[in-house]
């Protein structure tokens, strides 16, 4: 009756978004500054209810929470029973792995037939660039100190300068 | 510090001086209005902004090339250069607030009022006490243009933004007639920011090594905001600000031969709800409960110090550096994305938004 508990606990559109959040912190390395920054959490919370579910989303989250009672802030910990809980189970590490690959490049990555198989296949499950922005704010492009080639150029010229690396 | 009425070359520095503050601090509104639209939407409305602030930034480099030619020292780096914001500007014989806030149509009019054209000289001539286009008011403490002390002590104040340029192009006629034109321009013509330097950026740079030179930058700055003679295109034909601004608030493009106020091209399509729902004149302090947040406003304040301070060099004999100043402005923008994406307080969906707090960094 654990999952039922947090069910219980998420109800707020709201609240699920901030356990979203959380986990994609977890997921991607980046602080919850940047992802907020990326504008995309919303566009990529919503492209993943529509496809696979309100109820097949609770059970993610509830897996991220279940995952964080058992590490208990340890972090090495974490990341072992993300890969427990997420990751290694069937229904819901092809999704988890669809949500790291959305923060990084920005597309959604049709699942795989396997997958569509046993789950079900839905209309919108094809592979598509999630928004307008959403490749140029992927998170690929900080993560090799680079810019998304046609934009967010750094100006005309600055190419004569030493490359500007940042923190990560 | 007050303004005198124009009677040495230290005066005219001092004016111009007050020139290069107001210029550029026209430039955090305008980039937080338009950094506040959600990037693919408003598309017609942020270019408008955006030509206009590119302009002012062409007129801080002219008003800098000015300040050079005059042997002054142009300096973006001195406490207070960055007003905070909200400040003032006078209007007529009122002053409004200059502060930075999200696109909406409030802001448009705050906009409308910094670019707003002087009134006909006539319609003014009962109220004001002198030629200079001053007046005896009472004012508002954090006023961009300094007060301006007469000989008698009274404290005066510009009618408008146009009527202080006014007084600078004819201080500079009188202090060329009276001293010659070889001792008013006095600068090192290296310093000079020229075209090589300076590209794509709201018309053409004017070198200024002269009276006339000096005049024609006095010109393009003031014409390119209020238009030519009451009219609503510049001396170039091009629209002036103050009529950019209000085909936003209209939803309506000018079209060549239009009259004032009324424009009748094809409408300009406008969703004041792609906004990021950032917190108007946000303070550093206003972020101590999201530390990520508060610490990127603070990056971003370094960040922009810097900029005023790469700026101040190449107007100071290091023009090549401009050009890395301006690939700065991309990271700026960016930055600005970041802020205004993030969350201050998730209950009222306010999000956060450079403070221009320079001074504190």
């Amino acid at each position: 009756m654990v999952l039922h508990k947090y069910l219980l606990i998420m109800k707020t559109h709201h609240e699920k978004l901030s356990v979203f959040l959380d986990l994609s912190v977890v997921l991607t390395a980046f602080s919850a500054y940047q992802l907020h920054g990326t504008g995309q959490l919303e566009a990529y919370y919503t492209t993943i209810v529509d496809i696979i579910g309100d109820q097949t989303m609770s059970e993610i989250l509830v897996a991220f929470n279940t995952a964080k009672t058992e590490a208990s802030s340890d972090q090495k910990q974490l990341e072992q029973q993300i890969r427990i809980h997420l990751l290694s189970n069937d229904k819901l590490g092809p999704i988890t792995r669809n949500i790291i690959k959305m923060w990084f490049i920005g597309s959604w990555y049709q699942l795989p037939n396997i997958w569509r198989e046993a789950y079900g296949k839905s209309e919108k499950d094809q592979t598509f660039v999630v928004s307008s922005i959403a490749y140029t704010e992927g998170l690929l492009w900080p993560t090799i100190d680079s810019h998304p080639p046609g934009a967010k150029a750094p100006g005309y010229g600055t190419w004569a300068n030493p490359p500007k690396i940042s923190e990560v | 510090m007050h303004l005198h009425p124009i009677k040495t070359v230290e005066d005219l520095q001092f004016y111009v001086a007050t020139a290069i503050q107001l210029e550029h601090a026209t430039i955090p509104p305008y980039l937080t209005a338009m950094y506040s639209i959600h990037p693919g939407t408003n598309k017609d409305a942020y270019d408008v902004m955006r030509v206009v602030a590119i302009e002012e930034m062409l007129h801080l480099t002219l008003a800098a090339n000015l300040m050079n030619a005059i042997g002054g020292t142009p300096d973006l780096t001195q406490k207070g250069f960055v007003p905070s914001y909200p400040t003032y500007l006078p209007n007529g014989e009122t002053d409004f607030e200059v502060g930075l806030g999200k696109f909406s149509l409030e802001t448009i009019d705050t906009f409308l009022n910094i670019e707003r054209p002087p009134l006909p000289t006539n319609s003014k001539k009962n109220n004001a006490t002198s030629n200079l286009g001053l007046l005896k008011t009472q004012r508002t403490k954090k006023m961009l243009i300094p007060t301006f002390k007469s000989a008698e002590g009274d404290e005066l104040h510009f009618y408008s933004i146009g009527e202080f340029y006014k007084a600078i192009g004819e201080g500079i006629t009188k202090l060329t007639e009276e001293l010659g034109e070889k001792n008013v321009f006095v600068g090192d013509p290296d310093k000079q920011i020229t075209p090589e330097y300076y590209y794509s950026g709201g018309g053409e740079i004017i070198p200024i090594h002269n009276k006339k030179s000096a005049l024609a930058a006095i010109r393009l700055i003031s014409e390119q905001g209020e238009g030519h003679e009451g009219g609503i295109f510049d001396y170039e034909g091009e629209l002036s600000h103050y009529y950019r601004f209000q085909q936003i608030k209209l939803g309506k493009y000018y079209h060549k031969g239009d009259e004032p106020n009324d424009p009748s091209g094809e409408s300009m399509p406008i969703d004041w709800d792609a906004v990021y729902p950032i917190q108007s004149n946000p303070r550093i302090e206003d972020f101590e409960n999201v530390l990520e947040l508060k610490k990127a406003a603070i990056d971003f304040n370094l960040f922009y110090k810097n900029f005023l301070k790469q700026l101040t060099n190449s107007f100071n004999g290091k023009p090549d550096q401009l050009i890395s100043a301006v690939g700065g402005m991309f990271r700026i923008k960016e930055m600005s994305y970041q802020l205004m994406r993030n969350p201050i307080n998730e209950k009222e969906k306010t999000t956060g938004a450079p403070t221009f707090e320079i001074d504190l960094v």
